[in-house]
């Protein structure tokens, strides 16, 4: 199978940012930060897997200020990527897609990531 | 392999069917239904995260290794990880073409297939031994 360069646009410098198309880079962002960050879900049963002192290794290191840090943002990330691709499959429906709705939807999905994860670490981490 | 030259007249001919429809929309529909098959992996992930997380061996065996639980959490992982690879090769499509890209590839199909054996692997482990 063959596959050409494609042509890549100067949007980051040229073009004035718009809501839609933050949520736009933001979700192959996020996506991408998912995608390095199965290696901790994996490492994390990968160690219980093995034994109790790699689990305590592993969980010294997820339960630091820099670990816990890293797993707020990958839940974060988790849940945006999970709520961009919800809007996804309601444009897949060709519903929401005129203006004013589309951005209103792309407000939706950031208001709602930072929402739910933040509901998610307060009832069961920072109060719990 | 040798590279066809994909010339302008080619792309702009709606005959010459330039792309592979098949596996285009394969790509698309299975990303569509990982995707949402992937919202019930969150759910799973968040019950087990906040029952496990910082817990000892022995806890982490009592609730993974539930049978119910730990294969249906090993399926989940899976489609998670074919949900990753085709991800992911959507960016690789937008950045990289030719030889490299066939490279790129590989190394994600490498990344996503041991990613998931080693998490699919961990939890049948704890399921059947403990």
């Amino acid at each position: 199978m063959s596959v050409r360069a494609r042509p890549t646009s100067p949007h980051l410098q040229i073009y004035r940012w718009t809501i839609t198309m933050a949520m736009s880079i933001l979700h192959r962002a996020t996506g991408i930060a998912n995608y390095a960050g199965m290696a901790l879900l994996a490492a994390w049963l990968f160690a219980a897997a093995w034994g109790q002192e790699p689990l305590n290794a592993v969980n010294g290191i997820y339960g630091s200020w820099f670990g816990q840090v890293v797993l707020f943002g990958f839940s974060w990330s988790l849940v945006h990527h999970m709520c961009g691709g919800l809007r996804h499959w309601v444009w897949d429906f060709a519903a929401m897609m005129e203006p004013g709705q589309r951005e209103a939807m792309a407000w939706a999905t950031i208001i709602a990531s930072v929402v739910i994860t933040l509901l998610i670490w307060t009832v069961f981490v920072w109060v719990a | 392999m040798r590279e066809t030259i994909i010339t302008r007249d080619m792309v702009a001919n709606p005959k010459t069917h330039y792309g592979d429809a098949k596996a285009s929309t394969r790509h698309f529909v299975t990303q569509r239904v990982t995707g949402l098959v992937n919202v019930v992996f969150l759910g799973f992930l968040l019950f087990i995260v906040v029952r496990l997380a910082g817990q000892d061996r022995a806890d982490m065996v009592a609730v993974i290794g539930n049978p119910i639980v730990g294969i249906i959490f090993s399926v989940l992982i899976a489609v998670v990880a074919v949900h990753m690879r085709n991800g992911m090769r959507d960016t690789l499509e937008d950045y990289f073409s030719g030889r490299m890209y066939r490279l790129v590839m590989l190394l994600n199909t490498l990344f996503c297939l041991i990613v998931g054996f080693v998490a699919i692997g961990s939890v049948l482990k704890i399921v059947f031994w403990g």
